[in-house]
């Protein structure tokens, strides 16, 4: 097991403290557009949409569905590399954007359009961080 | 439009190396002074610079100027990873058209390494920083491996197509004496290598090394016709498709329609295809944008073409990054050298027979999913 206190971790900013702040609680919160109410794939200081300033964050369902995955055997920073191979993937949220997360799951069990769910473990991870979910809960 | 009477003059290029002592500043000043003389010109004729580089701050391309004791009246530097330096060409030739500079030495390299690699990619802008690399996303291994499983599953190509690029430029390294592995390739090798990022293995993947490029552009009546290298159009797009992290096209399909009209020319009148191969994946998604087989064609489209120099298509004839190594930024300037030494017929053992005219393509600057930038030219030989 690798220091998890050694992973690099994320830049708070005014852009990006809401969701931080809300991760660190567990939570998955997106940033979402009050103009053209699209969400965000990251936070912003502008709507990459439209270019409102009005924007906020708002809690999402923590779940999504795997577009695709790669398995990293070799993490960019040494912090991983106890646990690798490592589960990389792009997951649809349902809100409407797509991210790119880690799935904490056996690599043997991940497909490409399997339903994920976010992992509370908020103390671990740096970023919100997905595991497999059971069909139909996606 | 691209001015006609204006192109490439000169090439030069060190050899890429694992490792050295050597600066970053002696890279280019290998790679520049053999430039100006592949192009008859003199240090004093020199009156403009662009240069493209990942690792030469805090020196910049003034500073570079003062190393090489060169006044210019044009400064260039490059942005958009390796799609940075065929756009830096483009630029140049632009310059010189309205008159900022007479003659423009294109410089792209890195003293780059496995290590610096790494280091480069845990910070190589905001959105990586933040929210790729503290999930262990593996550089751009892992998000390229996403790339091409979403292609895989989505058009059915299969990893013996992709294998057909890393084998055929295999071939045509062994004829280059600049690249780093010069030792043949077989399918079976490339199918069976260590796996970096799944479905992406060992022979999906450069080699970081250390080297530089160079061309030498103005006007084409100052070297002698055989000699002139002229782009007939060019063009280059950032950050197509807002908001798609792991998009299955890469930005050239957004200009190709207007570069071809402006060349008068299509893909099928190329005679070889100098692409940007950070990955086997992006050649055949690259190949799909530029309008040489249909989007989803590419595996099939690969399998029908011989891609060596002696080929019906050759592609990336120096071997390209994936055999030559990729000297950080120097990758996006190394497929303009190649192009202009195969048209100037001085491409040795590698050289594609009475070729006439080409593509040469630049990729890069990675965020958040996929590289974000797109570049290309066509290019003719002179007369
Ligand atoms: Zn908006």
């Amino acid at each position: 097991m690798a220091d998890d206190a050694r992973y690099p971790r994320p830049l708070v900013d005014a852009d990006n403290r809401a969701m931080l702040e809300a991760w660190r609680e567990g939570r998955l919160v997106l940033q979402r557009c009050a103009e053209c109410g699209r969400v965000a794939s990251y936070p912003r200081p502008l709507c990459p949409h439209c270019w409102s300033e009005r924007l906020g964050f708002e809690a999402a369902s923590g779940r999504g569905r795997i577009v695709a995955w790669s398995l990293v055997h070799r993490p960019n920073h040494e912090s991983f590399f106890a646990e690798a191979p490592i589960v990389l993937a792009e997951i649809a949220l349902p809100e409407g954007t797509n991210v790119i997360a880690r799935v904490v799951a056996e690599p043997e069990s991940v497909r490409s359009g399997r339903p994920v769910e976010i992992v509370s473990e908020p103390e671990r991870y740096p970023l919100p961080t997905f595991r497999l979910a059971g069909e139909g809960e996606g | 439009m691209m001015p006609r009477d204006i192109g490439i003059l000169g090439y030069g290029e060190t050899r890429h190396v694992k490792r050295t002592e050597r600066t970053q500043f002696s890279f280019f000043a290998e790679a520049g002074r053999k430039a100006l003389e592949s192009a008859g010109l003199d240090k004093s004729d020199i009156d403009g610079i662009a240069v493209s580089s990942f690792f030469l701050a805090p020196d910049n391309a003034v500073t570079l100027c003062e190393q090489f004791g060169l006044s210019v009246s044009w400064a260039w530097q490059f942005t958009a990873g390796s799609a940075g330096p065929v756009a830096g060409v483009i630029d140049a030739l632009h310059a010189i058209d309205t008159g900022r500079a007479n003659v423009v030495l294109c410089l792209a390299g890195d003293v780059y390494s496995v290590a610096r690699h790494y280091r480069l990619m845990e910070n190589f802008n905001h959105s990586l920083y933040n929210y790729a690399a503290p999930h262990g996303f593996g550089g751009p291994n892992g998000l390229f491996g996403i790339i091409q499983r979403k292609y895989m599953e989505t058009y059915g190509l299969e990893r013996a197509q992709l294998g057909r690029i890393a084998v055929a430029q295999r071939q045509c390294a062994m004829h280059n004496e600049n690249a780093v592995f010069r030792v043949p390739l077989t399918l079976e090798e490339y199918l069976d290598a260590r796996i970096i990022a799944d479905p992406i293995r060992l022979y999906d993947c450069v080699l970081p090394c250390a080297g530089a490029d160079a061309v030498v552009l103005g006007a084409l009546d100052r070297i002698d016709a055989p000699k002139r290298v002229r782009v007939l159009s060019g063009h280059e797009r950032h950050n197509h498709l807002p908001e798609e992290p792991c998009p299955l096209s890469g930005g050239w399909e957004t200009f190709r329609d207007r570069m071809w009209n402006e060349a008068s020319f299509g893909p099928r009148d190329m005679h070889f295809v100098q692409a940007y191969d950070d990955y086997p994946i992006m050649v055949a998604i690259q190949l799909e944008d530029l309008g040489f087989c249909e989007k989803g064609e590419a595996g099939p489209f690969l399998d029908a073409h011989d891609l060596t120099w002696r080929g019906d298509l050759p592609l990336d004839t120096n071997g390209g990054q994936l055999s030559a190594g990729q000297a950080g930024a120097g990758g996006g300037l190394m497929s303009v050298v190649e192009a202009t030494r195969q048209l100037r017929r001085e491409a040795g053992g590698r050289q594609v027979a009475g070729c006439e005219r080409g593509v040469v393509a630049g990729y890069g600057m990675v965020g958040y999913g996929h590289g974000l930038s797109a570049s290309a030219v066509v290019v003719e030989r002179g007369g």
